[in-house]
């Protein structure tokens, strides 16, 4: 009895041991995994057209699966796609499951406790939006009222007034909801405010693309005013590996398609405005 | 149906019985107020523009629905069982399908993505749930006999073990395993956590029943093969669980039939079963209802076969024994 239980305190001193020896040692292990790989795990979240989702063939399509790709092919390996919710990827600690998110994420200063943003890539309004038929006609009608939106969003923060951007643009708390209603996505909350004013929200907020994406679907609902705020929007790398020769690669490659007009083109592929014109979010504001 | 000998008159053919129950259907259209939907539609003719027909309208709308709904049974009741069941599964499946036809599906977006959710999700989804109920019934037979032992070690461990992972919910396991491993050092990607967590969970419940099963063989056979001077595991293997078997069979299938659709918990983690597929396919065109009962359809036909596959073994145990 003895011998096994000095047995089992040797293999936890020894696996403690090994996890410090791996934890100091992190530096640069993730970029050489990809290398040695060949592959690229990028974690997206499929439930967010325009940016990515899953077309008819069963494969990721959308901006931000684009820019994922392109950003592999520049780092000469293949990119595999990862599809976890997206609470799961805000909330850091990865465990080298993904290397990369290419899922149009706001550095704010609470996620980057737990995870590094190596590049700014484009940049979009996040909106209101209401049914038809809603009275509201200016945000601040919708003050104390029920508003719907994505758990673990900025959205979700801006309307808890507790919004900690990095390196964005000035912007005015507009709206003081009564009700937060926050959900798995976007669509949902559209789904929501679909079936009329004040029936399970009074409205929602989401990224302006989503919203029109909705309303050239058929959905009746309509903008409301002018954007809250704008989000930079960036790539995520696991604060816990800290791998700088990482970083500093995705940063090269994104300033490398910004100066080369990939990035533009991607978006205006991609995001279209209600007259059908294309829009071209990679510009700073 | 009951194995009994007395057979009572039909309750609707009992005048008292019938006026009651039209009485409570009435009472009870008439609350759930159908003036509104496609019913009130119907009766425009008669009741002029549904939402301004007011109470006439509403009492109208309820006695029509009442009418028809007693009437069909008291129809159905002059027919036989068999023809009895097949009227009411068809009539059943059509208000079904009405249900769905009231969202105005477009069945061309439907076509394109069923080869995609069949391909993968469904086989995805059958898979991990096939993995599972494996490693489940292994984990339930060691459970189980864990269970019923002298050994103290032995019965702490498996009485703790279906103690916490019947008392946790599946998605909470789910959680733990997916995001507690990897910081002891474990990785774990996203189907081996479902499949693990699938597998101890619906392991601790079918060790209650494996145990139940093997309790419930007569102490008796025990006394008898001791006698004959068997040794422990050549009881369990020849006597016992040949014997325990059929009774556990029944349990084990319902478990099964659950499992496949706990699996969909696994869409949580990212995993491209059928359940992700139906909630995430519609996202770019805004069509959630048709993924969604596109799923629900193949969903059903699976646990249709899998129940008609647990009949049949049903039936085979019952002739042998």
């Amino acid at each position: 009895m003895n011998i096994k239980f000095d047995l089992n305190k040797a293999t936890l001193v020894l696996t403690a041991a090994l996890l410090s020896i791996n934890m100091s040692a992190k530096a640069g292990v993730v970029y050489d995994y990809i290398k040695a790989n060949n592959e690229l795990m990028i974690a997206t979240d499929a439930n967010w057209a325009p940016f990515s989702y899953i077309d008819d063939d069963g494969e990721m399509q959308g901006f931000d699966v684009e820019v994922g790709r392109e950003i592999a092919k520049r780092m000469g390996v293949e990119a595999r796609f990862i599809t976890p919710d997206w609470d799961v990827i805000t909330a850091g600690n990865w465990n080298m499951r993904w290397d990369v998110s290419v899922g149009s994420m706001t550095p704010t200063a609470s996620r980057s406790e737990v995870l590094n943003f190596p590049a700014t890539y484009y940049y979009t309004p996040a909106a209101f939006a209401v049914h038809t038929d809603s009275p509201v006609t200016t945000l601040a009608g919708l003050n104390g009222k029920n508003i719907c939106t994505t758990a673990a969003s900025t959205w979700e923060m801006y309307l808890q007034g507790n919004l900690d951007m990095l390196n964005a643009p000035a912007f005015t708390y507009d709206v003081t909801p009564g009700t937060i209603t926050s959900l798995k996505d976007g669509s949902m909350c559209a789904d929501d405010t679909r079936l009329g004013a004040g029936v399970r929200n009074d409205g929602f907020i989401d990224s302006v693309p989503m919203i029109q994406g909705a309303i050239e679907a058929g959905y009746p609902i309509r903008f409301l005013g002018d954007p809250a705020f704008h989000e930079p929007l960036s790539l995520a790398t696991d604060l816990g590996n800290d791998d700088p020769e990482l970083d500093a690669e995705l940063a090269r490659i994104i300033a490398e398609m910004q100066k080369d007009y990939t990035l533009s083109l991607l978006s205006i592929q991609h995001f279209k405005n209600a007259d059908g014109s294309s829009e071209d979010y990679t510009i700073a504001y | 149906m009951f194995v009994d000998t007395v057979i009572e008159d039909k309750a609707l053919h009992k005048p008292v019985f019938l006026i009651g129950l039209s009485l409570t259907v009435l009472a009870i259209f008439f609350a759930l107020n159908f003036t509104n939907t496609i019913f009130g539609e119907f009766l425009r003719p008669v009741i002029g523009a549904p939402t301004e027909s007011g109470f006439f309208g509403r009492f109208a709308v309820s006695l029509v629905l009442t009418i028809i709904f007693v009437g069909n049974l008291f129809a159905i009741s002059f027919f036989k069982l068999k023809v009895q069941v097949a009227i009411v599964w068809v009539e059943l499946f059509l208000l079904f399908l009405a249900f769905a036809y009231s969202f105005d599906l477009k069945m061309s977006f439907i076509q394109s993505r069923i080869p995609l959710m069949i391909s993968r999700g469904l086989f995805t989804t059958i898979y991990i749930s096939a993995i599972s109920i494996l490693i489940a019934t292994v984990i339930a037979i060691i459970g189980a006999i864990a269970k019923l032992s002298n050994n103290g070690f032995a019965y702490a461990i498996s009485s703790f073990y279906t103690s916490l992972f019947r008392g946790l919910p599946l998605l909470l396991q789910l959680f733990l395993i997916y995001k507690g491993l990897p910081q002891l050092g474990f990785m774990v990607d996203a189907v081996p956590a479902a499949i693990t967590a699938l597998s101890l969970c619906y392991g601790a419940y079918m060790t209650e029943i494996f145990r139940a099963g093997i309790q419930s063989i007569p102490k008796g056979q025990w006394e008898a093969s001791r006698a004959l001077g068997f040794k422990f595991s050549l009881i369990m293997r020849k006597i016992i669980l040949p014997q325990a078997i059929p009774i556990i069979v029944p349990p084990t299938g319902n478990q099964f039939i659950a499992m496949l659709k706990d699996s969909s918990l696994a869409s949580v983690l990212g995993v491209w079963e059928l359940m992700y597929l139906a909630r995430t396919l519609g996202q770019r065109d805004f069509r959630h209802m048709e993924m969604l009962l596109t799923a629900a359809m193949i969903y059903w036909v699976l646990t249709i076969v899998l129940e008609i596959i647990q009949a049949r073994i049903e039936e085979k145990y019952k002739q042998k024994s």
